[in-house]
């Protein structure tokens, strides 16, 4: 077995269709509110909570991307135990983490499978987006945990956070009860993330802010669209008090926040440009129809 | 209520551990440190094989395992000090040469269509080794002056019995043709002539004396 | 019976509008539908998967891309979606133009619960004419919107099963399930 697996080749059964962040962002359709297209035509909250017209709908596919997410992890931190020499690459009890973490992420597909199950959703149903493992590619295991411990799991927390708050409102004895005992595991693997990252690199200060900008880009590249972030227009809100317990400080969940609001607010003028585009394109080829009559 | 005064026989009637043991402090510590190298490289093996399988519930199995691995590797790592090796490193080894080819021998198949062979290599070859190995130790050792080894013994032996099931029991729902049978046969085959040379976890002698 | 799709060709998503068109057509065929004309007006510029019709001399029915999408593989058509969503609108329809629902209020000022309701009543409906469906995906939707209980579940088994509600009927259920959820 080879060290360092390329994310081309997880090993998945014939259910799961997996697409790559290329696919997602070639995806020209948005469900973001763009101001220059009909205003009231779409809705401004877009945070997954019951009273959304389709949130069982929202609610099951985002439940499906935990599960794929999952499975990601579980796999990003069984490539950190093979990956890497005991001792002279990372360090014994690093990996003893990681394998608790293999056991937490093995836990969380089990439940995310069972949770998808109750609520009418079906394993592979949705495309898999690979950007998890992506970030889990990293040769070096400070940028890894930072990439995936601290930026990956800390999305987990916002998401697991949103997904409590919605089975809480609905009343869904199962959701809000899975997602809790979730919530306390991914709070652990974020803590796992900042522990190592402060004290593999206390005396590298270089390494430490490469990994600290790894990080951001990670952080970035999953609040792509908007999804996350302290806005209603985001799915997924930003879980502040759950992060702090995570070892975050109040400056750099002030970072992330403002990071998402960027990542929004750049979609939103992407969308709004290309709708203008096609607007433009769309009179061109009206005019030119219309001179050959 | 008896007597709370009245001399009592410091071993209870019931109470039949002994004294002699077969291993004194040396070679204890070195089976500890064989028996922690064998169980890293097995974690290490179930954790990277968990991207490389695509069959869901195995993905789910081996990364259940690859932690009880690990517990056990630093259940050993916290022993080696107590067994006056205060440079627990030194003696986290593999028992002899062929204990590593062994390793990478059992750690080769990576493919997608090779569940079995990873599967065979580890519950019906290196399992089973750590298993007789463990017993061989738990049996052997003063259950008076060895106290703490014989704990940990039993608290993994509990997780290598459960985890050669659960192994076991998947590979049988895998193996459904006389081909993948042969196919499974002749990979034990190949990583037990290797085990064979090593003679067990801890080397030559790991069952007493040949 | 005419069917028309909008627009004719895609360019957002590589839906087929003759597939659409043909799939609106055997349903309406199926479901004693077919002196009506039907329009389908896509919007293409979005993911999300909201679907609505209005009714005069035709039937018009508005859907977000999203309705008709294999969500397996992003931006392809799914059959069984494209089957199951305007179904579930046509059912919808029907029950308003054959009688029996001129008490149901316009599409917009339907409960999240009402909604839930009727699209129950419309789904076990589909699946008895042969679409495809996931019953425990209508069961959660219709459990979010009255109570996570037995009496929801009891109210749920007796709107998939039934086939001759009235409105009246339908609304009844579903407040009783949600009233007794709630108590
Ligand atoms: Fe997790
Ligand atoms: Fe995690």
């Amino acid at each position: 077995m080879r060290k360092f697996f390329p994310v081309e080749e997880l090993a998945r059964d014939e259910r799961f269709n997996k697409i790559t962040m290329r696919d997602r962002m070639g995806d020209p359709r948005t469900a973001l509110n763009v101001s220059n297209d009909a205003p009231a035509k779409r809705p401004t909250n877009l945070r997954l909570t019951p009273d959304r017209s389709d949130a069982s709908d929202g609610a099951r596919s985002l439940m499906h991307g935990i599960f794929v997410g999952e499975i990601q992890a579980l796999e990003g931190a069984g490539r950190t135990c093979w990956d890497f020499e005991t001792g002279t690459e990372a360090p014994f009890a690093l990996k003893l983490d990681m394998a608790r973490q293999c056991w937490d992420e093995a836990r969380h597909v089990e439940i995310s499978v069972k949770l998808s199950d109750w609520m009418g959703g079906e394993i592979g149903q949705y495309a898999e987006n690979t950007v998890l493992f992506e970030a889990a590619c990293s040769t070096d295991p400070v940028l890894r945990l930072a990439g995936v411990n601290r930026a990956l799991e800390g999305l987990a927390i916002d998401v697991f956070t949103t997904m409590k708050e919605f089975g809480d409102l609905a009343g869904d004895p199962y959701l809000e009860f899975c997602e809790d005992w979730m919530l306390a595991d991914e709070v652990t693997h974020v803590k796992m993330g900042s522990d190592w990252l402060r004290k593999i690199t206390e005396h590298d200060p270089d390494r430490r802010k490469k990994a600290l900008e790894f990080q951001s880009v990670v952080d970035k590249l999953f609040s792509y669209g908007g999804t996350r972030s302290e806005s209603q227009e985001s799915p997924i809100g930003l879980a502040r008090r759950f992060r702090e317990l995570a070892g975050f400080t109040d400056d750099e969940v002030d970072d992330i926040a403002q990071l998402s609001m960027q990542a929004l607010n750049e979609r939103k003028s992407a969308v709004a440009q290309a709708r203008a585009d096609q607007m433009r394109d769309a009179a061109a080829q009206f005019a030119t129809s219309a001179a050959a009559e | 209520m008896a007597d709370p005064y009245k001399p009592r026989a410091p071993f209870a009637p019931w109470d039949r551990r002994t004294l002699p043991g077969i291993f004194d402090v040396e070679e204890s510590a070195r089976r500890v440190g064989n028996y922690k190298w064998a169980e890293m490289k097995l974690f290490e093996a179930l954790g990277g094989w968990v991207a490389t399988v695509p069959e869901l519930d195995v993905k789910m199995r081996l990364g259940t395992h690859c932690y009880k691995h690990a517990w056990h590797a630093e259940l050993w790592h916290k022993r080696l000090p107590e067994l006056r090796e205060m440079n627990p490193e030194r003696l986290t080894a593999p028992a002899n040469d062929a204990m590593v080819r062994f390793v990478e021998a059992m750690t080769e198949p990576e493919a997608p269509e090779q569940t079995i062979e990873k599967l065979v290599g580890v519950y019906r070859v290196f399992i089973p080794r750590f298993i007789a190995a463990y017993t061989y130790h738990l049996n052997g050792t003063s259950e008076i002056t060895d106290a703490p080894t014989v704990r940990s013994l039993k608290f993994i032996l509990q997780d290598e019995f459960d985890d050669w099931r659960d192994g076991e029991m998947i590979l049988q729902s895998l193996i459904e043709t006389p081909e993948e049978a042969s196919r499974a046969a002749a990979h034990m085959q190949q990583l037990e002539a290797i085990m064979i040379e090593a003679g067990g976890i801890a080397g030559v002698g790991t069952l007493g004396a040949s | 019976m005419t069917v028309s799709v909008t627009p004719a060709t895609f360019s957002y998503v590589a839906f087929d509008a003759e597939l659409i068109r043909s799939i609106a057509a055997g349903l309406l065929a199926a479901l004693g539908m077919a002196d009506h004309d039907v329009t389908i007006d896509v919007d293409e510029t979005t993911p999300l998967a909201r679907i609505s019709c209005t009714i005069d001399e035709s039937i018009h029915v508005h859907v977000d891309s999203g309705a008709f999408e294999d969500t397996r593989k992003p931006r392809q058509q799914s059959e069984t979606a494209t089957a199951t969503a305007l179904g579930r609108v046509l059912l919808r329809a029907r029950d308003r133009l054959v009688g029996g629902f001129g008490e149901a209020p316009p599409d917009k000022e339907l409960s999240l619960a009402q909604v839930a309701a009727w699209e129950t009543y419309c789904i076990g409906r589909l699946q008895r004419f042969g679409v495809p469906v996931n019953q425990q995906r209508w069961r959660y939707n219709f459990r979010n919107r009255h109570g996570f209980s037995d009496a929801t579940d009891a109210a749920f088994e007796q709107i998939w099963t039934s086939d001759g509600l009235t409105w009246d009927q339908l609304n009844a259920i579903s407040e009783s399930a949600a009233a007794s959820a709630h108590a």
